[in-house]
């Protein structure tokens, strides 16, 4: 029925430790799905499991309509791209891209114009030009990421799993292979299983986002719905978006966390309670002005603020010690001019606030 | 910098004292020195010297320093010694392939198969406890196991696989070959299993998520990362064996002569510049097989 990957519940364990705790998720044909966790959350046994390289203790994964559990890893036609890259070292580019024409058991291609020809291809679409009798440690991380990446696609896989591809890479490159790693997958109608530690690339990334958190998924939906409506607080702290309370719902109208806040009607939803508020929705007033109707509010003391040139992210603290975030957008407000250790309060609107209850 | 402008600012009379780039060049040399004075003491000198010995005059009681290529024409006009350098290559050649063959598949097992890097250190030292032993021991502990009414002729005779006891398992050239592979197997084992160790095991898993089994993963992959160590190990075992008289005086009843053998001989007789041609025929061998082994692989690239 399906041409993707569906996994059903997935138990993976370590002595007494659950790596992988039923995991359930699909990744259709022909899409990007991000993998977001915290690091020790199981991603990457995850991918192993799903590349053959672990046997799951229980539940089932299906590819491509059959059956793949039992079947070796060298047999499953799932593609893989390692963290650490994995290149054959004593390899040319060139060799390292055809390694898998010209080796794999199932259908090994023996013509060498034919390896020549996919392999050139390959090169073209990846950006190598040029560069395939070098050796593999004479190019730089981010052309080694392509080969990589090149080594896999040249098998057509109609799966890559990617363990956290960008992590190697500096910042810059970091953002430019976003958008060629989408470009290629776009190109060449593969599915990518994207495994990422962080938030932005997850979400920047993906048309679906798996959020695993101690090995359980937290939420397998769109970026959009993850970050404006994560499913539960762990996925809500790991955004690292969400300013969270503690307290608990004190009648169903008000949550008793740090201070008092207002709860509308059918806005908590079921999880260990808390208050979350992202950090750019805040808005931060001056001590002696009360929240207006529908707004709440908590004072805070004012302890600093960073700069990252499009943004300012302002600290403050609470009576009871814990920090809040307030990150205003520059396009949107000129930064203001704050007074260290001043008491300000911190109002949003009652609504854009997240209740667990 | 900044310290000779503090230096500056406050002496500004005195002359400042930079230090000389050449402090670190005379460090450098210092630190070589030790090593250069041991080459050249016991190893240089004394090729030298046993090259110019080779030349000397020889009568049966004396040994005189008139040059003279007679004992180089002895050598090689002399079947016996000739075919003394042929054992010893012959069986050079059979120890290095039969240490490779058993060497291997341990090392594998060692270095690649068992992940526990404990546990591969703990079975390296197990490889290496007969060493705690004494080298004659080790050999001469070969013939109640070897001999005809050894331990494996028991055995075979025991369990009916054979009538009469082989006796061609000890004083031949195969007693030999077995007593080298064993003593030398592990200088063989270390360096390969050393290089395993060192390959990355996602390298490994990557060639089997591009569709490769084990035979080609071992064949494309596996083997040519191991090979530098496979090349120190070959030459730690050639080096060695090219060089022995022990085992073959212990295991062969005399009837295998080694380069080594000669020598030995040489000496005890008192034939000193005879041994000196021996020796630098062997040192030459040595040599040879060395740089050959080097060409194949590049180690400093690789180590």
């Amino acid at each position: 029925m399906t041409e993707g990957l569906r996994l059903e519940g997935v138990v993976r364990r370590y002595g007494s430790h659950l790596a992988l705790d039923d995991v359930t998720i699909e990744v259709p044909a022909n899409a990007y799905v991000s993998l977001l966790g915290p690091s020790g959350s199981g991603k990457t046994v995850l991918l192993r499991v799903i590349a053959g390289f672990e046997p799951p203790d229980e539940g089932q994964i299906w590819f491509g309509g059959r059956r793949i559990d039992g079947v070796p890893a060298h047999m499953r036609g799932i593609g893989f791209v390692f963290q650490n890259f994995a290149l054959f070292p004593h390899l040319t580019v060139h060799d390292n891209i055809a390694f898998g024409l010209r080796n794999r058991v199932a259908a090994p291609v023996t013509d060498r114009r034919v390896v020549a020809a996919k392999v050139a291809e390959m090169v073209g679409l990846v950006g190598l030009t040029g560069l395939e009798q070098r050796g593999v440690h004479q190019i730089s991380g981010g052309q080694r990421q392509r080969v990589a990446l090149a080594r896999t696609l040249v098998t057509e896989p109609r799966l890559v799993l990617l363990d956290e591809p960008l992590g190697a890479l500096d910042a810059n490159l970091r953002l430019r292979m976003r958008a060629e790693l989408r470009r290629i997958r776009e190109q060449l109608g593969v599915s990518f299983l994207h495994v990422t530690g962080s938030e932005s690339e997850a979400l920047a990334m993906g048309d679906r986002v798996v959020v695993l958190n101690r090995g359980r998924v937290g939420q397998f939906t769109d970026p959009d719905s993850v970050y404006n409506q994560p499913a539960s607080v762990s996925v809500a702290r790991f955004l690292n978006c969400y300013n969270i309370f503690e307290g608990d719902l004190v009648d169903g109208r008000t949550f008793v966390g740090p201070s008092t806040f207002p709860v509308a009607p059918g806005q908590p939803r079921p999880g260990t309670p808390a208050y979350c508020i992202r950090h750019d929705l805040i808005a931060i007033r001056a001590a002696d002005m009360r929240p207006a109707g529908g707004e709440a509010g908590i004072p805070a003391v004012f302890i600093a603020s960073e700069y990252s040139g499009n943004a300012v992210t302002y600290f403050f603290q609470l009576d009871n010690g814990q920090t809040v975030d307030v990150e205003a957008h520059l396009s949107h407000r000129a930064p203001e001019d704050l007074q260290t250790a001043q008491r300000y309060n911190l109002t949003w609107r009652a609504d854009d606030a997240l209740v667990f209850a | 910098m900044s310290v000779v402008t503090s230096v500056n600012s406050t002496a500004a009379t005195k002359p400042v004292r930079v230090p000389r780039r050449r402090t670190g060049n005379a460090t450098a040399y210092l630190l070589v020195a030790p090593g250069v004075i041991w080459m050249l003491l016991c190893l240089i000198l004394p090729i030298a010297m046993m090259v110019y010995v080779s030349f000397w005059t020889q009568t049966t009681f004396k040994i005189e320093p008139i040059l003279t290529t007679k004992s180089w024409q002895l050598f090689f006009s002399s079947p016996t010694y000739i075919g003394a350098l042929w054992t010893t290559i012959r069986i050079w050649l059979i120890v290095l392939a039969s240490t490779f063959v058993v060497g291997y598949p341990t090392a594998l097992f060692v270095g690649l198969f068992v992940r526990n890097k404990t546990l591969s250190t703990v079975l390296l030292v197990l490889c290496v406890i007969p060493f705690w032993t004494s080298f004659l021991i080790r050999v001469l502990a070969w013939r109640p196991m070897l001999g005809e009414q050894g331990a494996i002729n028991i055995i075979l005779q025991f369990a009916g696989i054979i009538r009469q006891p082989i006796e061609a398992l000890l004083f031949t050239e195969l007693s030999v070959v077995i007593g080298m592979t064993q003593i030398y197997c592990v200088f063989m084992v270390g360096p390969i299993a050393f290089m395993l160790g060192r390959i990355d095991p996602n390298v490994i898993e990557a060639a089997r998520d591009l569709g490769a089994g084990f035979g080609k993963i071992f064949r494309s992959i596996i083997l040519p990362l191991s090979m530098p160590g496979v090349v120190v190990g070959a030459i730690f075992v050639s080096v060695m064996v090219l060089g022995e008289f022990a085992t073959s005086a212990a295991l062969s009843g005399r009837k295998v002569n080694l380069l080594g053998n000669i020598i030995v001989t040489q000496v005890g007789s008192l034939k000193w510049a005879f041994a000196a041609v021996a020796g630098v025929v062997l040192t030459f061998v040595m040599a040879m097989v060395v740089s050959l082994f080097l060409r194949i692989v590049n180690l400093r690239q690789e180590l």
